[in-house]
Order: structure tokens, then sequence, then C-alpha cells
């Protein structure tokens, strides 16, 4: 019944005043004003759109610039009144000064190679068997302390610092590598990140193993490993990227010279004259561009892997 | 006793392989697993009830505690932190900056990752130089930060201006003390506030220009017919679209602000604060670490507190996103 | 509103900028004029281009050469929300975070100036709209908690709502189950006429676009192979392709041969063709162009019998034939004749259709010389042309992509082949429209999508 009144009552409806300009018929002139408008606008949005990421490039690079010009600077340049843009002559000198004076960048760089490499490789053995068990392996209460696992995340660090700094203390861990190393061993996120990876390769493909009479150790690291690749790169990257620039923890618990990390280096005073209470800015910011370099170096590398970490997790490092 | 005794030499090695195989498979995962509950159970399970249990003891001391003596239970430590001008500092501090940049950092990333998704040229190369904050040490660039604010000599009649206030002189401004001593607070919060946004925008700009691109392309077209104007289309489609990222951007950005602590380090150095002016700008995490050798007792209770801060955040912030984020 | 299209040729750049043969030709030199208040079919197998076609209609794609008319103006240069279209995505494109109401409201809401209109004459709008496409029930209602061909009506009334000049839809009914399918296309056919808004839309089904156009464009690799009423394409198919394309069951193609006025298939005289040169042929009898007759000409060996109720479909089998089986529409009540072996057929002669095998374009024959005339000159006197391809028709190109699949097949490695196995992650970024395209349509979005998506996403995961 409705159906047919429809086509009696829609058209004088909807047909009536003219609403919007296209379905007035438009001029030639109107046309071609529209058009160039349309053009100019585009022009326009563009060349706004292009202006506003400049400045904001320009602002984001800067520092780094400033960095890199101050490095190369002599003292007497730097403390100019006015600073000067380029190095009226560079000065290399600072870089020997931060390798050479009491910073002692070299040690500091070792300390945290061998931080970084040591609990790198324990850590992804430790997240791979793991992620593995919860991927893979069935047994009770799995669901159970997956979740628990998880809930430990929304957890701030901070809460557990003050217990850990007791407990390395009464385990006599101050001022050793091993401080720096084992109470972080563990993240609940790249566990959680690669067990997602590991849920994704087909169980086809471990039944066919287990037919073909492979064990599950060798399954695990003969097929899962190499297929999560990509995942175990980030967490690799992110994990040495974190050893690279932590600072709260190893500030706290291991500050002397055998120990010492490099970024608890850097903030240290060791570019002050005593004497005269003035920094050495240019060695200073030379040992900054130093630090930073590597970070800069494995980013051109690995950015695929870190920008796919990263936009998982949300902490840097 | 005997039973077991009659039955065991029934089993041939065969049978005793295959049962020691089962016994092993039952527990194979818990082996799977040792090392890492064994960590979490020192260095997560156990902090979070021991910190509950010193933040509750009066006077705590660890070393103390293990040389046999006890200590008074009750809320004191909650009642002094909440009592003390310092803490109360810090948590000014903290909400101060977090309340600053989350807000302006977002809409930043937003525009800069809209724009970043209409551009063809050039994007790879901006997108990368955007990122670039991200792979820096925080202190380390804090440093650098520090040295472009910063005037040397007396501020007075300074030696050097420092590289942003000579830009402020060429614009005709007059220079601000921005980090050298005596220095305005709201000065010091600026610069930090400058620092903390440039450092908050790559993570930001990541996961929105993400969440750009699984934007199905056909609804800017449908717009795009439909007649919306690029912010229309900006207010009306892109955000609503966006909004579960952006909750998720807000969400980590609170999150980061409230254990704000290292980009201080970086530009203010331990003294967390300008010369002469030690402590102004401490923030929470940096009031528990001040307070974890000499006071352990009120560095637990201000980092329940903290926890307790994020999580009632948290919370607030998935009820609005629950009420605002479409599907 | 008169829509008419003059030389609209699109060519897609080529991915990899030195490679200037990957260039795609998607639509090329496509003329054509539609007359005020028709419903237009634009039918084409994958990659004939229709799609492209209608998005250069809509402004949302430029043409590299070529222009449009909507009536008298000019609009080639115009961006789609100045030239008053309406236009259904295939996938529908409402906005999730908008109800049915907010949906339909939004074109109107952004008309600026002296076209806005007051808040109780926007409502009242889209209340009669909603109403038109039977959806004002569902106002407050959220995409998501529709029913696919809720969600289409809700597209419609939302590329109504501002009145279009020309409303275009593509492939409206591709998402569509069977059932539902039929019924839109009614209603969508029901609509036009309500508003007599010129439609034009874009399918791959012809039986579709024969059921509900006014007329209907046959396309095939960027080219128009033949305008017309449904009907007249069918009777008269210009060229092997169209004769191919339309008709269910699909028309019987054999190889054969003219000779002394008589048409060959194999050894077999099946028809007298009077005044036609000799020459190579390919030979298209339709289903229904059969006559059972014992003294018939053409012998098939018949190997079962479809029974369709009214009708029965012999299935037989002829080594002439290009298609492994030849299928013969007679009456039910033949069905006892149809014994032994081998059948013989008589041909109806109008159902017959002779082309030259080279050329592959149409031979008309006796009584059929008429009818096409006829045919023609109604056209004309509907103000329609009479549209068939000049010139080479186009074929070569079909096998290039099918060439170079699999050779990217082959590139992969064995890890990128364990990894075609892994569950694809959800669609995340990158890909954007192209991931919900059915497939039957992949390779005219892989055109499309290399525009719209290639230079946009660099974010490749290579």
């Amino acid at each position: 019944m409705e159906q047919t009144n429809i086509p009696e009552t829609v058209p004088s409806e909807t047909a009536p005043e003219p609403v919007s300009p296209p379905v007035k018929a438009m001029k030639e002139k109107d046309i071609k004003s529209v058009s160039v408008k349309q053009r100019v606008t585009k022009i326009f949005v563009q060349f706004v759109l292009y202006a506003f990421l400049t400045i904001l490039a320009v602002s984001i690079l800067f520092p780094f610039y400033w960095m890199l010009i101050s490095s190369l600077k002599t003292l007497t340049e730097y403390n100019e009144m006015i600073p000067t843009l380029w190095p009226k002559q560079f000065c290399w000198d600072n870089y020997v000064t931060a390798f050479t004076g009491e910073l002692d960048l070299g040690r500091l760089f070792l300390n945290t190679v061998i931080v970084g490499v040591v609990s790198t490789l324990l850590s992804l053995v430790v997240t791979i068997i793991s992620a593995y068990a919860f991927a893979r392996l069935e047994f009770k209460g799995k669901n159970l302390m997956f979740g628990a696992l998880l809930a430990t995340m929304m957890i701030p660090g901070e809460l557990f610092t003050i217990t850990n700094y007791i407990t390395v203390s009464a385990f006599g861990w101050l001022n050793t590598f091993t401080v720096l190393i084992v109470p972080f061993l563990v993240s609940v996120f790249y566990i959680y990140l690669l067990r997602q990876n590991f849920m994704q390769i087909p169980n086809e493909l471990y039944l066919a193993a287990k037919v073909d009479g492979t064990s599950d150790f060798k399954y695990l690291w003969r097929v899962m490993v190499p297929l999560s690749a990509p995942t175990l790169i980030s967490i690799t990257i992110l994990k040495m990227m974190g050893a690279w620039n932590s600072y709260i923890w190893p500030r706290l618990v291991a500050n002397d010279a055998a120990h010492k990390l490099v970024t608890v280096g850097l903030r240290g005073t060791a570019f002050m004259d005593l004497a005269t209470n003035m920094v050495n800015y240019p060695a200073q910011m030379a040992a900054v561009v130093i630090v930073t370099i590597p970070l800069l170096l494995v980013f051109i590398f690995f950015r695929k892997y870190i920008m796919r970490g990263v936009s998982r997790s949300g902490i840097k490092g | 006793m005997t039973k077991e005794k009659t039955e065991k030499p029934v089993l041939t090695d065969e049978q005793k392989r295959i049962r020691r195989k089962a016994i092993f498979n039952r527990y194979k995962a818990w082996l799977y697993l040792l090392p890492a509950i064994v960590i979490l159970l020192i260095f997560t399970v156990w902090p979070i009830i021991n910190t509950i249990r010193i933040s509750m003891l009066r006077n705590y001391d660890s070393m103390q505690e293990l040389g046999g003596a006890t200590f008074e239970f009750g809320f004191g430590n909650f009642a002094a932190v909440a009592r003390y001008d310092k803490f109360l500092t810090c948590l000014g501090n903290t909400m101060l900056l977090t309340v600053i940049t989350v807000p302006i950092s977002t809409m930043l990333a937003l525009l800069i990752a809209v724009g970043l998704n209409s551009i063809k040229v050039f994007r790879k190369a901006f997108q990368t130089i955007f990122f670039l904050p991200y792979v820096t040490n925080s202190i380390a660039i804090g440093m650098v930060f520090m040295t472009m604010f910063q005037m040397i000599g007396r501020v007075e009649s300074p030696v050097s201006l420092g590289i942003i206030n000579t830009i402020i002189e060429a614009f005709g401004g007059t220079r601000v003390n921005w980090v050298n001593v005596g220095s305005n607070y709201w000065a010091n919060i600026a610069v930090l506030s400058i620092y903390i946004i440039w450092n908050a925008l790559p993570f930001k700009i990541l996961v929105l220009l993400g969440g750009l691109q699984g934007v199905n392309k056909q609804y800017y077209d449908a717009a795009k017919v439909d007649g919306a104007s690029r912010i229309r289309t900006f207010w009306r489609i892109t955000v609503p679209l966006l909004s579960p990222m952006i909750a998720y951007v807000v969400i980590t950005g609170f999150i980061g602000g409230f254990k704000e602590y290292s980009s201080i380090v970086g530009i203010f150095g331990e003294s967390m604060g300008p010369v002469g002016n030690k402590g102004s700008l401490n923030t929470m995490v940096g009031f528990i670490y001040d307070n974890i050798q000499q006071n352990q007792g009120r560095a637990s209770a201000a980092a329940l507190i903290l926890f307790a801060i994020i999580f009632v955040v948290t919370m607030i912030n998935l009820y609005v996103s629950k009420k605002k984020v479409h599907y | 509103m008169k829509v008419v299209l003059e030389h609209l040729t699109k060519i897609f750049p080529s991915r990899n900028k030195k490679d200037k043969n990957a260039e795609v030709v998607a639509v090329n030199d496509f003329n054509l004029e539609i007359p005020d208040g028709k419903l237009i079919g634009l039918l084409g197998p994958s990659g004939c281009g229709k799609s492209t076609t209608l998005f250069m209609i809509s402004g949302l794609q430029e043409p590299s050469a070529g222009k449009i008319y909507f009536g008298e103006d000019d609009v080639t240069e115009l961006s789609p929300e100045n030239r008053g279209i309406g236009l259904v995505f295939q996938n529908y494109a409402l906005y999730p975070h908008m109800s049915v109401q907010q949906n339909i409201l939004f074109p109107l809401q952004n008309l600026k100036g002296e076209n806005r209109l007051s808040k109780e004459e926007m409502l009242a709008r889209a209340e009669q709209v909603a109403k038109l496409v039977q959806i004002d029930e569902y106002m407050d209602r959220k995409p998501a908690e529709l029913s696919g061909g809720q969600q289409q009506r809700v597209a419609i009334a939302r590329a109504l709502v501002k009145m279009p000049r020309v409303l275009l839809l593509d492939e409206p009914l591709s998402n569509l189950d069977a059932r539902l399918r039929l019924q839109t296309r009614e209603e969508i056919r029901r609509i036009q006429k309500d508003t007599g808004i010129t439609t034009i839309f874009v399918t791959h089904d012809q039986e579709e676009a024969m059921s509900i156009s006014d007329y209907i464009v046959v396309m095939k690799l960027g080219v128009i192979m033949q305008t017309g009423k449904p009907q007249w394409v069918y009777d008269d198919p210009a060229n092997l392709f169209v004769a191919k394309f339309l008709g269910t069951p699909p028309i019987n193609v054999f190889t054969g041969r003219v000779e002394g006025g008589s048409l060959y298939i194999g050894d077999e005289k099946v028809l007298d063709v009077g005044d036609v040169e000799d020459q190579e042929v390919y030979v298209g009898i339709r289903p229904e162009g059969f006559i059972l007759d014992a003294k018939g000409g053409l012998s098939c060996k018949v190997s079962g019998i479809d029974v369709m109720g009214r009708d029965i479909s012999v299935v037989t089998t002829n080594e002439n034939a290009l298609s492994p089986v030849v299928r013969a529409i007679i009456s039910s009540d033949e069905m006892k004749n149809v014994s032994g072996e081998v059948a013989r057929f008589k041909l109806k002669e109008h159902k017959v259709f002779i082309f030259n095998k080279e050329s592959e374009r149409r031979v008309h024959f006796g009584a059929q010389i008429a009818a096409h005339e006829k045919l023609v000159a109604e056209m004309q006197a509907e103000g329609q042309a009479y549209t068939t391809h000049e010139g080479a028709l186009p074929r070569e190109a079909d096998d290039k992509e099918k060439r170079d699949a699999p050779v990217a097949e082959e590139k992969k490695g064995w890890l990128a082949k364990l990894k075609d196995l892994l569950p694809k992650k959800k669609a995340k970024g990158a890909e954007g429209p192209a991931e919900e395209q059915p497939a039957e349509d992949k390779q005219e979005d892989a055109g499309e999508s290399r525009e719209q998506s290639a230079p946009e996403n660099p974010k490749s995961e290579e």
C-alpha cells in the first residue's frame, strides 16, 4: 500500500525549491570562477600544510643542529654574547676531551654495551620460552596467570623500585652489573607481544612437526623463532635502546666508575671546572653527540622495527 | 608400601620412559616459565606486597629491619606525605606539567599526523624527522635544550645570551631568564613543557598516523561528495574516527606525564630546579627517589599515591572515552 | 540532467617510475551521451574501467583527458561538491560514528551561505528522503546496527538528500545477498523513477544491468563495446564480446565458415545466410535459438538434460564449440524427442550471430540486416546514438595481467610462502578501501587503488 503512495507524494515534495547551487544550472562564468577558486584553495592549502610541517620539522631538528655545532665550537666562541650559527672553526678537540677527560666515555660505553648485550640476550631467551609456554602449551591456570601478568603492566615501575632497592641492597648487588641486568630481565609487555605473534602461527605447522616427531623445543627454535623474527628484532632494538637510555635505576644502584652507565655519567659533573664553577659546554655537547649518534644510526637502519614495536607499546625504551 | 614394591618391577623400561615423559610433559610448561616466574616473584610481586606493607610502617628502615627491629603500624606515612610541603610541590608540578603538555602535544600530533597523511612529496622525510626525538636519550637532549635557553655568566650582565634569547631579541622581544639563577617558576615550566612536548610528539604522531592510514579512504571521498569543508571533515570525520587512537594517546600521555622525571633531570640536573632553588621543579617520581634511601616508608606512601592517581585518571579517561569514543 | 562524456580518458601512471609500460589505461577515449532522467548501467567485466568512469563523473578522480558536461555545463574542472552529484559507494561508506539521521543530514549541514537551510528544513528534508527509501524507522540507529540492505538505503538517502543533478551508484548490489539484491534493484528502479534523477550505476552483473537499466553501456578494457536498450543489445550484439557477455546461460560459440551463402559449422551446413562474403567466422547461437529437428543441420552429442521446469536445457558437446558444452534450451514438451546419442538442431535465424574471425565484429545476414537498421533508426528517434566500438577490438592486453601474476608469485621465498599461511592481520592501515572490494573486481581496483593509495601510503611494509 505504502509503495503505491510514494510515487505520488514524493516527487512533488522533494522536487520543489532548488536547494543547493549544484541543482541550479551554473553559468559558464560561475563554473570558471568556481574552478579557479578551487584551484587557488588547493594550492593555498598545500602551501599552508607544507609551511606548517616545515616549521615544526625545523623546530624538531633545531636541537640536533645546535648540539652538533655547539660541540664543534671553541669554548671562547661558545661563550660569545650572541651565539654563532656556524662554528668559525671546527674544534675537534672537544671530542678528544670527551673521551679523555674526567668523563671517561670509553669506560661508560663499555659498561653500557656489556649491560645492554647481556640483558638483551638473557631477556630474549626468557621472553621466548615464556611466550611459547603461554602460546602453545596447555597447563592449569594458564589464563589466570597470563591475566595476572598483564595486570602488573598497569602498575607504575616506581612502586617496585623502592622494594627492589631494598632487595638488591640486601643481596649485596649494589654496584655490580647484576643489579643492572637481572631485575628488568622479564618484560611482561614483550612476552605479551611475542605470544600474540606466536599465536598467529597456524597450529597445523605445530601438528605437522609433532607428526614428524619434532620436539617442542626444536619446533620452537626452528619454526616459531624464525617466523617471529621481526618482533624479536623489535624487542632486541628497544631493549638495547632501553639500556642505552636508562638513568634512574642505574643512578640509584650502580654509581661507581666501574659500573656507571653512559647516561648517568653524562648527567654528572664531569665537565665542570670545580675551581671556577664554569662548565665546558662544547665538550659536554661533544659527549652528547657521541651518545646520540649510535641511537640515530640504529634508527636509520632499523626504522621499521622500531616503529612497529613502539606503536604497540607506548613506553620508551 | 609393599603393594607398590611388588608393582614396580612389573614396569618395563619402555613403560618407565613413557611414564617419565608424561610426568615431564605435565610440568613442562612450568619449566618453561620458571625463569620468568622467579624473577617476577622477586622483583614484581614481592615489591607490590612489600611496598604496601612498608608504607604502613612508621619510620621504616630496611637496614634496621634486617637487624631485627620492628616498626609501628599506622597510616602516618600517608598523613605525613599529604601534609609535607615538598610533596605537595612535587604533586603540583607533576599535575601542572601533565595538564599543560598532554593536550598541546596531542593536538599538535593530530595536526601533524593529518598533515602528513595528506601530503605526497617529502612525506617520508617529514615522517622520519618527526620521529627523531623518540630515538634520543632524554637526559642528553635535555642538556641540549638547557644550553639553548641558558644564559652564561651573571644574569644581569651575561657573557652569552643563549640562542633562544638571541632569537627573541632579534624579533624585538626582551630576554627572559629561562633557567638561570633566580629564574621565574613559570619560565621554568615553559621550558620544561616545550621539551616534554618535543619529546612526546613522535609516539603520538606514530599512533595517530597509523590510525589515519587505517581509516577507510572512502569516508573522505564520501565527505568530499557531501561537500564537507576540510575543517568540517577534520572535526566531523577524522576526529571521531580516530577517537580510539586519540583516547589511547591521551591515556598513555597522562600516565607518562605523572611519571615525568628524566626530562627535568636533563634540563635542570638532579637539583630538580634552577641553581639556588633546589627541588622547586621536583616531581612525584623525583620525590620517591629522593626518599628511597632515607625514608622508605614515606617513599612507599608516595608511590602508592602516585599509583592511585594514575589509576583514577586512567579510569576517568576510560570512562570518558567510552562515552565519546565511537565504536 | 543530461550527462555528456567526451573523449574521456584515464591513465594511471605506473607505480615504478622507470617502467613506462606499466601504466594502465583504465578508460580510453570514452564518448557517451546520457539522456536526462534515465537509468544507465555501466556494465563490464573486472578491469573494464567502469568504476573509474563513474569516479571521473563524480569528480573524485581527475580525467587524464576529455570533458564531462552536465547539461551544458562543463564540469570537468569542478570538484565533487560543486558538481551536484550524489554517490553511493560499493561499501556504502556510511560514517560509522553517526546515526542514520546524522548521516543523511551531513550533506545538508555542509551547505553554506544562501543555500544553508534552517534546522527544521534540514530535518524535514532528511525525513522526506528517509521515507522515500523507507528507512525512516531507523533514524537513530548507527550503521553497524543495520542490515546490508538498510545500510544501502541510507547510502542512497544520503546521496539524494541534496537533490543531486546526477546520482551515481558504484556496484550498489554487490554486497547484498541474492534475495535482497532482487528486492533492492527494484527499489533503486522505483526511487529513480520517483525522483527522475539521471542515474548511472556500475555493475559487473549483466542480469542486474539488463533488468533495471533504461540503457546499458557494455565496456571492455576501458572502451565502450556497445550501448543501447538492454533488449536491443541482447538481440543485436555488435561483436563477439558483447554477445558472450550478455545472457544466461551464455551464448554458445562455435568456429565455422561462410561459403557460397551458407554457414557451416564443421562440415555441417547449418543455415543459409544469403549475400555474405566467404570468410572464417565465429558462430554465436543463443541457447534459445535451437529447434530440435531430426532433419536439422547441426548435430551435437547429448551428454545430459537439465530440467528447469517449463524448459529443459539439453547439454551437448560439439567439437567445433569453443566451450566444452553446448546448451540448448527447448520446451519441456520436446523432452521425449531427445533420445539416443546425437541430437540434431535447426536454428532460429534471429538467434544466430556470426562474427568475422579476424575482427570479431558482427556480420549481419538475411533478415537481420533489416532488423538492425530498424533498431538503429528507433534508437536515433529516441535521441540515443547507436554506439558500437569502432576500430580494432581490444583484446591482447587482456592476458597481460595474467601473464604478470605468476611471476610475482615465484619471486616469493619459502619464508614468505609460510607467512602466507598465517592468518592475515586485521586491516590495519595501508590498504584502505581496496581491501573490502570483492574479489571479482580486483583487477579494476588494482588500477584505481594504485592512484588512491600508492602515493599516499608509502608506509609500505617492504
